[in-house]
């Protein structure tokens, strides 16, 4: 919601400047940002009284001495002879319909009204939507303008009604309704006006309307809530309707209404029906300091209590505090505990040191995964995280009612689909080593059961150095892992079948999933070091590259074991910013010969294009003539760089 | 020239594996709440509307319940729970006070975009005494951020809304830029709640708190899209050994 800080203080005497409304704001837990002196407001849920400058100045009255009167029309109304019937009580308690003839041409907008499109940047529309609108924005309450022409006989009701039929909004977006909705039809049973949403063209105003029904109602949010998202409609009305209105504020809301139309045109004609099926529920709670110092910890007196509750417009007799009809979010002591939290400020409020008695104990479940993942990382495999939705269906999956879209339309009941999407995509990045585990809940239909299962997935090489270089990842390397666990129960590897999926990498995938009992592994010597809070480290992330990386090898002979460490030294910790990593993939000893043979990968990246073979040369070249430079170390081929 | 048979092979560099950064968050506020007294506490992804939301006094009216926020299953029988606090409920019904509980896990929203996903992780945490007072816990909120953020982080306590805590609050941080930072809900129990899980609210208050895992290990990782952490892109997960 935007409302101008121009607005705002026009009910503020003392003028207090933005920044200190903001942090007023902020204090009393309202949300927003400011542009171009234009709050946009980011309400609570709970704070439907807020969403309008006459809502947000009540809020500020703890603080500065505020003044909302507005010019109202004052005369005595006639009563209207509407055909109205309201069948649905229970939704609309209560409701009224003022209606205005006017004469003669309508003046230009002025005061408060020009202000508002001006100020706010708003097209206008017609006269009395635009007052409609104006309203909703000054005093929170919604209404709604038929064009009385367009109205048939005057006789309409209030319903709530399964459809199935087109509506037409009066903004021209054409919906189906269906399924039960509260909607005022006319007397042929058409739906003229989706309540507390938005009204039908059929009935709506236009700049030659001369004679409007101005409709002022209470809905009950529960039938309101939904309605607009689900039909797609875009409306001030619903999302105040969905936070709650004041039922009281009709008759201050309608003469207002009046007072607006007459600074514009002459009135020929006003009437009005009111139509209370029910009293408003006031809500009383006693009058009890201790019992908020008690919650809150703080010890104010009674008399900045009650000060602070008749400033947000709460009425004190008799140690009894009525809550005014416009907050609907109160009920409680603690709704009130946080009034007076708000008023002195969240910050202010002194910290006390609390003690909770140490009673914590580590579950089994929690110390059997921390085993497994301890012994897992040990041996090189990295922990992902996947989320369950999968689009294929098996005989015991968990159906999701309303998907995000078809592709996530059931639970996985196992994981090891997304572990084999989770290899493909690292595999597509050039990873010719990926060793991956998970560790998941997964939910069965029958009864909701639901187990923990670990899931492990393998292919490429066996590891990035000279030992595992050229040794490829098979069944053998990850049963030899898994039996070290010592596992209380059979477990076979599945060899994936490549055929199925899209890559042309031809490396074995080895899976394995298994479920985690509770005392499966317990049996077993695995350890793993219990952490303390001082031992977790957070590094920095650097932004990984998505461009495709390319590799080169180098072999050098080396023929002094001494200078055998300076070249390691100086390969290894050869710094380039294209350099994405470096390892040594073969070590061989000649003692024939007193030769070393020792070879390095360099695997280069960049992180802001795909790499080309000039880029990659040039740095090559530098490591060359570095290395090249140590005494007996040579590249066969190349020492004529020497 | 120097004999070749006493020569060293070159030392293989640890090949080890990592665990993925959120659980790295998690288990570390798991380990800090542990530390405070709370003990952790596990409780099913599935769940009832009754534990979801009823006994959290989260009415049929509020936006959470509608289905454009909730994943239902099973022909609406049951949720993909939206918080972990009903496994906080279960330990309420379970066990008297007084008593300290954090429970965290995967949580579920129907959203989905560059800043929120289908499926984040929760820290939560609830304790219920007699006399848990609102300036208790800014005690124990600032406790826990400047264990997280240290102790020179400036923190700022906001009036908020949640239907299960009353007076409730939202704490920020403030960034290295000067911007404010939202970090943590809280607040004091609603008494509805307690007396949901047979909990004397006249005896009885407590606090409570959660923490989006996400957000804290974006915030001290230094890692700005959501996302990336459900890539399962190695060169990423290699970062966090």
């Amino acid at each position: 919601m935007k409302v101008a800080y121009k607005h705002l203080i026009s009910f503020i005497p003392s003028k207090p400047s933005i920044d200190e409304i903001s942090d007023r704001f902020f204090q009393l837990g309202h949300e927003h940002e400011i542009e171009d002196k234009i709050f946009n407001m980011e309400l609570t849920p709970n704070r439907g009284d807020c969403l309008s400058v006459y809502g947000l100045v009540r809020d500020l009255a703890p603080f500065y001495k505020i003044d909302l009167t507005s010019n109202i029309y004052e005369k005595e109304l006639k009563k209207l002879d509407l055909g109205f019937v309201n069948h649905a009580p229970e939704a609309c308690s209560h409701i009224s319909f003022l209606k205005i003839e006017i004469e003669g041409e309508i003046a230009s907008y002025s005061g408060k009204l020009k202000e508002y499109f001006k100020d706010l940047s708003i097209n206008k529309n017609n006269f009395f939507t635009d007052i409609s609108n104006y309203i909703s924005y000054e005093m929170g309450q919604p209404t709604h303008c038929y064009d009385a022409e367009k109205l048939q006989d005057k006789k309409f009701s209030l319903v709530t009604r399964k459809l199935d039929q087109k509506f037409l909004t009066l903004l021209d977006k054409e919906v189906n309704l269906s399924g039960e909705h509260l909607v005022f039809v006319n007397s042929n049973n058409n739906v003229i006006n989706l309540a507390g949403v938005m009204g039908g063209k059929d009935t709506s105003c236009s700049s030659n309307t001369k004679s409007v029904i101005i409709e002022c109602a209470y809905f009950k949010p529960e039938y309101i809530l939904g309605t607009s998202i689900k039909y797609d409609i875009k409306s001030d009305a619903s999302h105040k309707f969905e936070r709650g209105v004041d039922p009281l504020c009709h008759d201050r809301v309608l003469r207002r209404f009046i007072q607006i139309v007459q600074d514009h045109v002459s009135i020929k004609n006003l009437e009005i029906f009111e139509h209370n099926s029910s009293e408003h529920n006031q809500i009383s709670l006693p009058l009890d300091v201790n019992r908020i110092n008690k919650l809150l910890g703080i010890s104010i007196t009674e008399e900045f209590y009650k000060k602070s509750l008749i400033g947000l417009g709460f009425i004190i007799n008799n140690n009894v505090i009525e809550i005014p009809s416009y907050r609907g979010d109160i009920s409680t002591e603690n709704d009130l505990a946080e009034e007076v939290a708000r008023v002195i400020g969240y910050n202010n409020i002194p910290s006390s040191p609390i003690k909770i008695l140490k009673n914590s104990k580590k579950s089994d479940e929690n110390i059997v995964v921390k085993k497994l993942k301890s012994f897992l990382i040990e041996h090189g495999f990295c922990e992902v995280i996947n989320n369950p939705f999968v689009a294929y269906k098996e005989n015991d999956s968990i159906s999701i009612d309303n998907p995000l879209d078809s592709s996530k339309r059931y639970l996985r009941t196992k994981l090891k689909d997304s572990l084999i999407e989770n290899l493909l995509y690292n595999e597509r990045r050039q990873n010719d080593s990926i060793k991956l585990f998970e560790i998941s809940d997964v939910y069965y239909s029958s009864k909701i059961n639901k187990k923990k299962m670990l899931g492990i997935i393998c292919s490429g090489r066996v590891g990035k150095n000279y030992l595992n270089f050229s040794k490829k990842i098979d069944s053998d390397f990850l049963i030899s892992i898994v039996k070290k666990l010592n596992i209380n129960m059979d477990f076979n590897t599945q060899i994936i079948n490549r055929g199925e999926l899209d890559t042309k990498i031809k490396n074995e995938i080895i899976y394995l999933e298994l479920q985690i009992e509770r005392n499966s592994l317990l049996s077993s010597d695995l350890k793993y070091t219990v952490k303390e809070v001082n031992d977790y480290k957070f590094i920095k992330y650097k932004p990984i590259s998505e461009f495709p990386s390319s590799t080169r090898d180098l072999s050098f002979s080396v023929r002094n074991k001494n200078k055998y460490d300076e070249l390691q030294n100086l390969l290894l910790n050869f710094q380039h910013e294209l350099i994405k990593e470096t390892f040594i993939f073969d070590f061989f000893i000649n003692p024939k010969n007193n030769d070393i043979k020792i070879g390095f990968r360099f695997i280069f990246q960049s992180k802001t294009s795909t790499i080309i073979d000039e880029d990659i040369n040039e740095v090559m070249n530098k490591i060359i003539k570095s290395a090249l430079l140590i005494d007996f170390v040579d590249l066969p081929g190349i020492n004529s760089l020497k | 020239m120097s004999s070749f048979n006493d020569i060293e092979p070159p030392k293989l560099s640890p090949q080890s594996g990592t665990m993925h950064p959120i659980n790295q968050v998690k288990d570390f506020l798991i380990d800090l709440l542990q530390g405070y007294g709370f003990t952790a506490v596990d409780g099913p992804e599935i769940e009832s509307e009754e534990f979801n939301f009823d006994m959290l006094n989260i009415k049929k009216t509020h936006p959470a319940r509608q289905m454009h926020d909730t994943f239902y299953v099973n022909n609406k029988t049951k949720v993909l729970r939206t918080h972990t606090s009903p496994v906080q409920i279960r330990s309420m019904l379970d066990s008297k006070p007084p008593l300290a509980i954090t429970s965290s896990g995967k949580v579920f929203r129907k959203d989905d975009d560059a800043t929120h996903l289908p499926m984040f992780h929760q820290v939560e945490g609830i304790y219920i005494d007699e006399q848990v007072t609102f300036s208790q816990l800014k005690d124990l909120i600032h406790k826990i951020i400047y264990a997280i953020f240290g102790q020179e982080i400036q923190i700022r306590f906001r009036p908020s809304y949640f239907p299960f805590t009353e007076p409730s609050a939202e704490v920020d941080i403030l960034s290295e830029n000067c911007k404010w930072l939202e970090v943590l809900g809280c607040g004091i129990v609603n008494p509805v709640v307690l007396e949901n899980c047979n909990i004397d609210s006249n005896i009885y208050s407590g606090l409570a708190f959660g923490l989006g895992v996400e957000r804290i290990a974006m915030l001290k990782y230094g890692v700005n899209d959501i996302r990336d952490f459900y890539k399962s892109n190695l060169d990423f997960l290699n970062q966090f050994k």
